[in-house]
């Protein structure tokens, strides 16, 4: 089980999508790195990542880890953002409609419990239908923080 | 350096242990394999263990040296998730090649069976990220399951080509007294196996194992303690990201590659010279790309090989004689103890199952998906 700790640190980089961009070889990696997984430059910065992509491998699990049992079957998959790639869940979809390269826009969600009970927001990713605006920023649920 | 040698293995049956305690299932590969080196006891030892804090057990070296009539000699612990084994006797190696020590035992204890299944896969998925990954409920099986997807998509390989990996396993498993799953199967057996994290199925996964195996490792000044020694010829490790997402390539494993080249050139071998091969089958994907990273196939051309006939005895390299981590088991931490201590065997011609012989031998034991890998290559 995660910690209130822990996702207080984190708070930025799981909802903003905060990724690293090596200022001398160019690589985005996400999650951030203290030094480039490339060149090993420790000339990064801190970039929020774009918040709409594309499913490029995704897994059902129908037994997740202890303490995620209430989101079985859970979808998660690993979406391309830009330069960079994100695991993460999906949501608001059906496990038998994913499909690879489907689009997909960041929502904020809550997910399970902490040790201490506290309920922790992240991002999840959700399918951009067909009818909707794909504009960056866009249709993002950010009434939580 | 110094060359160092395997003069004594122990080795113990994998399976569900709830019979016997983990300090006595260490002390009985640890007792193995000190008769098979003249009875000699070891200068220090070096565990390799992921997860006893789950039987709220640590200080392992102290607890089975001590268990083992072994009390004052040095050792602590490695830990590199399902790559343990691998680290440890990284560790072990490197204690005598750099002179510090003549007589080594590594020792690999796993005890997967002593909590709930639910605890016990959550501890394994403790080798993922924590902050990044595990923060979404995924398992393990989920993580290889990602990697699996975009493997067959990108290569095209079918469902079925990789499930004959399975079939290859058990079938040599079937003849090794060590073995947890020694039973035949079907195609059908894995095609209609249970999905537990799409698309890998039951019987794309290794079981869940208890298991304990050791090695006596010396100096070139007692290797006459066994009228075999094996010289450890080559031993490479390297690390990679524990999160897939910064992952340069998803359906490459680069630590299983650079750890290969650093074994090969410390060797002075190629891939051709190997005979046998013991690789981490966790599942069925980690074999394939295991297979291709070492160079036994062009990449994503594994599952086809295997699938056409190619690895079994009578080829060249035979894999996985002993059933590999699939039917054998995976006792996570003792693993890569028991694919060396197999591949010693094999080499000395006394391996109780599946029996291949040869001059030289490779044993690649991987931690987490793909990001800690210890290639070692055994020559007679």
């Amino acid at each position: 089980m995660t910690t209130i700790q822990r996702i207080w640190r984190l708070r930025n980089r799981l909802i903003r999508l905060s990724g690293t961009r090596c200022q001398d070889c160019g690589l985005v990696t996400y999650p951030p790195k203290a030094a480039c997984p490339k060149c090993g430059s420790r000339n990064l910065i801190e970039i929020e990542l774009p918040r709409e992509g594309e499913v490029l491998t995704y897994t059902v699990l129908n037994v997740p880890i202890k303490g995620f049992e209430q989101y079985a079957p859970l979808i998660i998959a690993i979406i391309k953002l830009g330069d960079a790639k994100v695991l993460a869940q999906l949501t608001d979809v059906k496990p038998e409609e994913v499909r690879v390269g489907m689009k997909v826009q960041a929502t904020i969600r809550r997910t399970a419990p902490t040790l201490d009970g506290v309920v922790p927001y992240v991002v999840k990713f959700k399918p951009i239908k067909s009818s909707e605006v794909s504009a960056e920023g866009e249709g993002i649920e950010t009434t939580v923080v | 350096m110094r060359d160092v040698f395997i003069v004594g293995v122990g080795l113990t049956e994998v399976g569900k242990r709830v019979d016997i305690a983990l300090r006595d299932l260490a002390a009985e590969a640890m007792v193995k394999a000190m008769e098979d080196a003249g009875n000699e006891k070891p200068e220090a030892i070096v565990v390799g263990n992921m997860l006893s804090s789950l039987v709220e057990q640590e200080n392992l070296a102290a607890l089975i040296a001590d268990h083992a009539g072994l009390r004052g000699v040095s050792g602590f612990k490695a830990e590199g998730a399902c790559g343990s084994g691998g680290a440890a006797l990284l560790a072990g190696y490197s204690l005598i090649s750099s002179g510090l020590f003549n007589k080594v035992l590594v020792v690999g204890i796993e005890k997967l069976h002593e909590r709930p299944t639910p605890d016990t896969a959550r501890g394994l998925a403790y080798a993922a990220d924590a902050d990044y990954e595990l923060i979404y409920g995924i398992s393990f099986a989920g993580l290889n399951a990602l990697v699996m997807r975009y493997y067959m998509n990108k290569h095209g390989v079918t469902r079925e080509e990789m499930a004959h990996w399975a079939v290859m396993m058990h079938e040599n498993a079937y003849h090794n007294p060590y073995a947890q799953l020694r039973k035949k199967i079907t195609l059908e057996t894995v095609m209609n196996s249970p999905v537990i994290a799409d698309p890998v199925r039951l019987f794309d996964s290794c079981p869940l194992s208890d298991g304990a195996a050791a090695i006596m490792l010396v100096s070139e000044k007692y290797r006459k303690l066994n009228d075999t020694p094996v010289r450890v010829a080559g031993i490479g490790n390297a690390l990679d990201s524990p999160d897939l997402s910064s992952r340069f390539e998803l359906d490459r494993f680069i630590a299983a590659k650079l750890s290969t080249e650093r074994a090969l050139k410390m060797a002075n071998a190629s891939i051709n010279d190997i005979d046998v091969a013991e690789i981490h089958d966790a599942y069925s994907i980690v074999a394939a790309i295991s297979v291709e990273e070492i160079g036994f196939a062009a990449r994503g051309k594994a599952p086809k090989l295997w699938a056409e006939g190619r690895f079994r005895l009578g080829d060249r390299p035979v894999l996985n004689p002993s059933g590999g981590l699939k039917a054998r088991g995976h006792p996570v931490g003792a693993t890569g103890v028991y694919q060396v201590a197999e591949v010693a065997m094999q080499l000395r011609g006394d391996f109780p199952g599946l029996k291949v012989g040869g001059e030289v031998g490779l044993a690649q034991n991987i931690g987490g998906v793909g990001s800690n890998v210890t290639t070692i290559i055994l020559r007679r």
